[in-house]
C-alpha cells in the first residue's frame, strides 16, 4: 500500500541531474565533449563553419516560433528561402543596387506572409494547408522563372558578405544577433508579443478582451515570411547562386529547432532564445557527426533519435519545476 | 454494455450507515501549494455529505484524489474496508466512484450519446452501435427527467445543459459513490430542481453522495451532514440539523459576514447605452437602457437569450435589426474591438471557453485588456504590469502563489475572479457581467458586490446577467426578465416577488430547447 500511496512523483527524482541540465548546458556539454573527442572541432575554421551553418536555421526558427506560439505552423519557409534566392539573384543580375535588391526581396517575403494571413483569416484555411500549398507552389514558380537552371550571381561584394567576419565572428552569425535582439524585445516586452501568446492560448478569450486576433495572426506570418526571405538573401550570398530548390527541408529543421527550444506545438509557449539554442544544437549534432566520421545515413537516424530524447527530457525538466 | 433503467444503479452492497469510504490522513501538495493537509474523514453509506469552503480551500483537490484524476502525496483511502490505490480514473470507476467535475470534462465535438457512453461504447463485432446508443442515451436522459436531445453535439448545448449530461453520464455506470462538484453553478432553478430530484432518487437507491456547493440553501436542502474545509484543513463536520448558515460561514472564513448583498443606491445619471428593438440570433425586439450609476439585471432561464443579447451588443455577433445608441448617438458595433473602444467591457459566462487563457500566467490574463495602457510605444512597462496584476490579486484576494503562476493551476472560483478582475482596471463606462459569481465563495461574492458599487460611484453602468435570482433581485435597480429570446417583464428594485419573477421566466411549458437548432 505504502508504495501506491506515493505514486508517480517519486521516480522522477532519479533524473535530477538531467533536469538541472538546461538546453544551453547541453549545448556547451556537446561542445566540450566534441572538443576533447576530436582534434578538428575546436579549430577556428570549424567553429566559424558551425556558426555559419547554424545561423540560417536559427533565424528561420525565430520566425517559425512566432507562428507556432499563435497555435499555427509555417511549412513554407524552406520554399520561401529557395524562391527568394532566385528573386535576389535576378534583381542583382538585372543591375539593381544591392540594397534595393535586398529590400525588394524582403518585401516579397512580407507579401508571402500577407498571403498566408489572408488565407487563414479571410478564407478560413488551416495554417497547415495554406502554407503547405505555398510550399509546393513557390518552388514551382521559382522553377518556371529559372527554367530549372541555377542563376549565378554576378556580384562579388554581395557574395563577400557571407564570407566576411567582424571581431572573428562571421557576419552571418552577427545577423542572428541582429534578428534575435529585436525579436526578443518584440516577443517579451511589447504588447504585440503578449497578444501572440494570448491568441495561441485562447483566441476567443483574447478577442473578448479586445485583442485584434486577425491582425495578430497576420503579424506572425508576415514576420515568418520576412525572416525566411532574409535567410534567402543570406543563403544566396553564401552559395552565390539563385536556385529555387535550395533550402530543402529547412522548414522541418526550423520547426525541430523551435520545439527543441521548448516551443509547444499547441501554442502559447515559446521564447526567442530557446529556438536559437535549439538550432545550434541541431547543427552541432550534424557537425559533430561529420567530424566523428559517422556514416551519413546513420547521421539522419541519430539526429531523429536525439530530437526525441532532448524534447522528452526537456519536457520532464519543465514539468518537474 | 446495454443499459436499461433497472441495471443503472445496482444496489450497493453495504447496509446504510456503515462506513463506505474513509480518508486516512489524505494529503496533497502541488508545487508551491499545500492544497490538502492530512484529512481524516469517514463517509457513511447512503448519506448526502456536503463539503463547503472558500475558493481554493481544497474541495476539488479532494475530489480529484478520490477519482484518481491526480495522485495523492500521502495518506490512505479505505474503500469498503480495504485500502484503495486510486491511481487512475478507471480504477475509481471500477470501484463505483464517479464524479461530476466542476468544469465539464467531456468531449465537446462528440454527440451527447457518444459522451454518455465514452469508454464503454456499445458495439457488435467491433462496430459501434450508434443508433442503439442514441436510443439508450435518450432513454436514460428522459428517465432522469431532463429535457434534452441525445443526438446533438455536446458543444451546442449550454454549459448548464452540458453539466446535466455530465450528471447523467455519472449515474450510468454502476455508481455506488457519486461526487458533485458545484453542479448547480451554471444551472437555473428549474434545472437545479431536476438535479436535486435525481440526487434524492440516487440516495434512495443507497448511493453515497458528496455534494460541493457555495450555496448554503442547497446544502441545507439536500445534505445529511456537512464538512468544512479551510485552507486545506478539515475544520469541522456537522449534522445538518445541528448547525446553521452562520456557523458554517464562520467555520469557512474564520470571521462572520453580516451582509452579502451590498447595495448602494445612486441617482442615475446620463444614459450610457440604449438598445431599440434590437434583434439577433437567439433574441428579438429587446429594448434596454442603462444609465450611469445603475445596475440593470437580466434574469431568465439559461438559453433565454440574455448572453446572446449582450454578446451582440458587444459586437461579437451581428444584429439582424434594431439600433444601438451609445450616449445618445446611434453606433455600429461590428467587433469586440469597436465595443471596447466605445467603453464597454464584457466578462463572459464561460471562463474556460471565453474568459481565460488557461496556459498563460495569472498576471498576463489580468493585464490582457489593458496592455495598451501600460505600454508606451508598444514597449510594456514591466513595473506597471507587475503593479497592476498585484493590485488585482490583492483587491480580489485571488489565491495564487505568484502572479506568474498559470491560470490553470488556480481553483475554479479564483479563476472566475480573474475573469472579473481583468476588467476592473480597464476603466470602461459600461460593464457587462455574465454570471459573474459562478463558483465564487460567500466572502468573495460580498467583495465583488462591493466592487460593483465602486464602479457605479465612478459613473459606470452595469448589466448584470444571473441565473441565480437572489443575486439580481438584491442588486439590480432595474430587473428585466427574459423568456425564450424576448424581454417579457421589467421591475424596479425589489418591486416584484421572487415567485412572480420566476413565473414570468418560466411561464409556458418549455419545449425541448437549447440544443436543437
Ligand atoms: N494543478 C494545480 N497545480 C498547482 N496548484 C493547484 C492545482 N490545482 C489546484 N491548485 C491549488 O490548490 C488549492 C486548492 O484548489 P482546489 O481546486 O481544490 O480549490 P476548491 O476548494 O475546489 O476551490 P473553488 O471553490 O474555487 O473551486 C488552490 O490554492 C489552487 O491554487
Ligand atoms: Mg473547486
Amino acid at each position: 500500500m505504502s508504495t501506491e500511496a506515493i505514486p508517480a512523483e517519486k521516480p522522477k527524482r532519479n533524473f535530477n541531474a538531467l533536469f538541472g541540465l538546461t538546453l544551453l548546458g547541453l549545448l556547451l556539454l556537446m561542445w566540450i565533449v566534441l572538443a576533447v573527442a576530436t582534434p578538428s572541432f575546436a579549430t577556428a575554421l570549424n567553429i566559424t563553419n558551425l556558426l555559419r551553418q547554424g545561423s540560417l536555421i536559427a533565424i528561420l526558427a525565430v520566425g517559425q516560433t512566432f507562428v507556432i506560439i499563435t497555435g499555427g505552423i509555417d511549412l513554407s519557409v524552406g520554399a520561401v528561402v529557395g524562391f527568394t534566392t532566385v528573386v535576389v539573384a535576378l534583381l542583382i543580375n538585372a543591375g539593381w543596387p544591392i540594397w534595393a535588391a535586398v529590400l525588394i526581396t524582403l518585401l516579397v517575403g512580407v507579401a508571402i506572409g500577407l498571403f498566408h494571413g489572408f488565407g487563414i483569416v479571410k478564407m478560413g484555411l488551416p495554417p497547415f494547408i495554406i502554407t503547405l500549398a505555398t510550399m509546393t507552389s513557390l518552388r514551382g514558380i521559382g522553377l518556371l522563372m529559372t527554367n530549372g537552371n541555377s542563376i549565378s550571381i554576378n556580384s562579388d561584394p554581395f557574395q563577400a558578405f557571407s564570407r566576411g567576419s567582424l571581431f572573428g565572428i562571421p557576419y552571418l552569425f552577427w545577423m542572428v544577433i541582429l534578428v534575435a535582439i529585436p525579436s526578443y524585445i518584440f516577443l517579451h516586452h511589447t504588447r504585440w508579443g503578449r497578444y501572440l501568446f494570448s491568441v495561441g492560448s485562447n483566441a476567443e478569450a483574447a478577442r473578448l478582451s479586445g485583442v485584434n486576433v486577425p491582425r495578430t495572426i497576420f503579424m506572425a506570418y508576415i514576420l515568418s515570411g520576412l525572416l525566411a526571405a532574409f535567410v534567402g538573401v543570406l543563403l544566396a550570398s553564401r552559395i552565390g547562386i539563385g536556385n529555387p530548390t535550395q533550402g530543402d527541408t529547412y522548414e522541418l529543421q526550423a520547426i525541430a529547432s523551435s520545439v527543441i527550444g521548448g516551443t509547444s506545438l499547441f501554442g502559447a509557449i515559446g521564447s526567442v532564445h530557446g529556438p536559437l539554442i535549439g538550432s545550434f544544437i541541431l547543427s552541432t549534432i550534424n557537425n559533430g557527426a561529420n567530424l566523428l566520421n559517422v556514416n551519413t545515413f546513420w547521421q539522419r537516424v541519430i539526429t531523429g533519435a536525439l530530437i526525441i530524447v532532448i524534447v522528452y527530457f526537456d519536457g520532464l525538466r519543465r514539468r518537474g519545476k | 454494455m446495454t443499459s436499461t433503467a433497472q441495471e443503472l444503479h445496482p444496489a450497493p452492497t453495504l447496509a446504510p450507515g456503515r462506513t463506505i469510504l474513509e480518508l486516512n490522513g489524505l494529503e496533497k501538495r502541488y508545487p508551491g501549494t499545500h492544497a490538502l493537509k492530512p484529512v481524516h474523514l469517514a463517509f457513511k453509506a447512503g448519506e448526502i455529505h456536503a463539503i463547503v469552503g472558500e475558493n481554493g480551500a481544497g474541495k476539488s483537490t479532494l475530489i480529484k484524489l478520490l477519482t484518481g484524476v491526480m495522485p495523492r502525496t500521502s495518506g490512505e483511502v479505505i474503500w469498503e474496508g480495504k485500502p484503495a490505490a486510486l491511481a487512475t480514473p478507471h480504477e475509481a470507476m471500477a470501484l463505483g466512484i464517479n464524479a461530476v467535475h466542476q468544469e465539464v470534462v467531456l468531449c465537446r465535438h462528440l454527440t451527447v450519446a457518444a459522451n454518455m457512453f465514452l469508454g464503454e461504447e456499445e458495439s457488435r463485432f467491433g462496430l459501434l452501435q450508434q443508433r442503439a446508443m442514441v436510443k439508450d442515451a435518450q432513454k436514460i436522459i428522459d428517465g432522469l427527467g431532463f429535457d434534452l436531445p441525445a443526438h446533438v453535439v455536446l458543444g451546442d448545448l449550454t454549459i448548464g445543459q452540458q453539466q446535466l449530461i455530465a450528471a447523467a453520464r455519472a449515474t450510468v455506470r454502476g455508481t455506488k459513490f457519486l461526487i458533485f462538484d458545484e453542479p448547480t453553478a451554471y444551472l437555473t432553478r428549474k434545472e437545479a430542481d431536476q438535479l436535486f430530484k435525481l440526487i434524492r432518487r440516487l440516495k434512495g437507491e443507497g448511493v453515497t453522495i458528496i455534494y460541493i456547493s457555495h450555496r448554503m440553501e442547497e446544502v441545507f436542502e439536500l445534505a445529511d451532514r456537512v464538512s468544512v474545509l479551510r485552507d486545506g484543513t478539515l475544520v469541522g463536520t456537522r449534522n445538518i440539523a445541528e448547525t446553521d448558515e452562520a456557523e458554517l460561514v464562520k467555520l469557512m472564513i474564520n470571521r462572520s459576514i453580516e451582509q452579502i448583498y451590498h447595495k448602494e443606491h445612486f441617482t442615475p445619471g446620463a444614459t450610457i447605452v440604449e438598445t431599440k428593438n434590437l434583434s439577433g440570433k437567439g433574441f428579438e425586439n429587446v429594448s434596454v437602457t442603462v444609465r450611469a450609476g445603475e445596475i440593470v439585471g437580466l434574469y431568465g432561464l439559461i438559453g433565454a437569450g440574455r448572453s446572446e443579447f449582450v454578446t451582440t451588443l458587444y459586437g461579437r455577433h451581428r444584429k439582424s435589426a434594431g439600433q444601438i445608441l451609445w450616449e445618445g448617438k446611434e453606433v455600429q458595433v461590428n467587433s469586440e474591438h469597436d465595443a471596447i473602444k466605445l467603453g464597454m467591457a464584457l466578462a463572459p459566462e464561460s471562463r474556460r471557453d471565453q474568459g481565460l487563457c488557461l496556459n498563460l500566467s495569472v498576471g498576463m490574463n489580468l493585464n490582457l485588456p489593458i496592455y495598451k495602457r501600460i505600454s508606451s510605444n508598444a514597449l510594456i512597462s514591466g513595473a506597471k504590469e507587475k503593479a497592476e496584476a498585484d493590485r488585482q490579486i490583492a483587491d480580489l484576494r485571488i489565491k495564487t502563489p505568484t502572479r506568474s503562476a498559470l491560470a490553470s493551476s488556480l481553483s475554479g472560483g479564483n479563476q472566475q475572479k480573474i475573469v472579473i478582475g481583468k476588467w476592473l482596471a480597464h476603466g470602461a463606462k459600461l460593464f457587462i457581467f455574465d454570471e459573474p459569481t459562478v463558483g465564487v465563495d460567500v466572502g468573495t461574492k460580498a467583495e465583488i458586490y462591493r466592487l460593483f458599487s465602486t464602479l457605479l460611484s465612478k459613473g459606470a453602468g452595469i448589466i448584470l446577467i444571473s441565473s441565480y435570482l437572489p443575486e439580481v433581485y438584491e442588486l439590480a435597480d432595474t430587473l428585466h426578465v427574459f423568456r425564450r429570446g424576448k424581454l417579457v417583464a421589467t421591475h424596479g428594485f425589489r418591486t416584484a416577488s421572487h415567485e412572480d419573477i420566476l413565473g414570468q421566466a418560466l411561464a409556458e411549458k418549455q419545449e425541448k430547447s437549447g440544443g436543437q437548432k
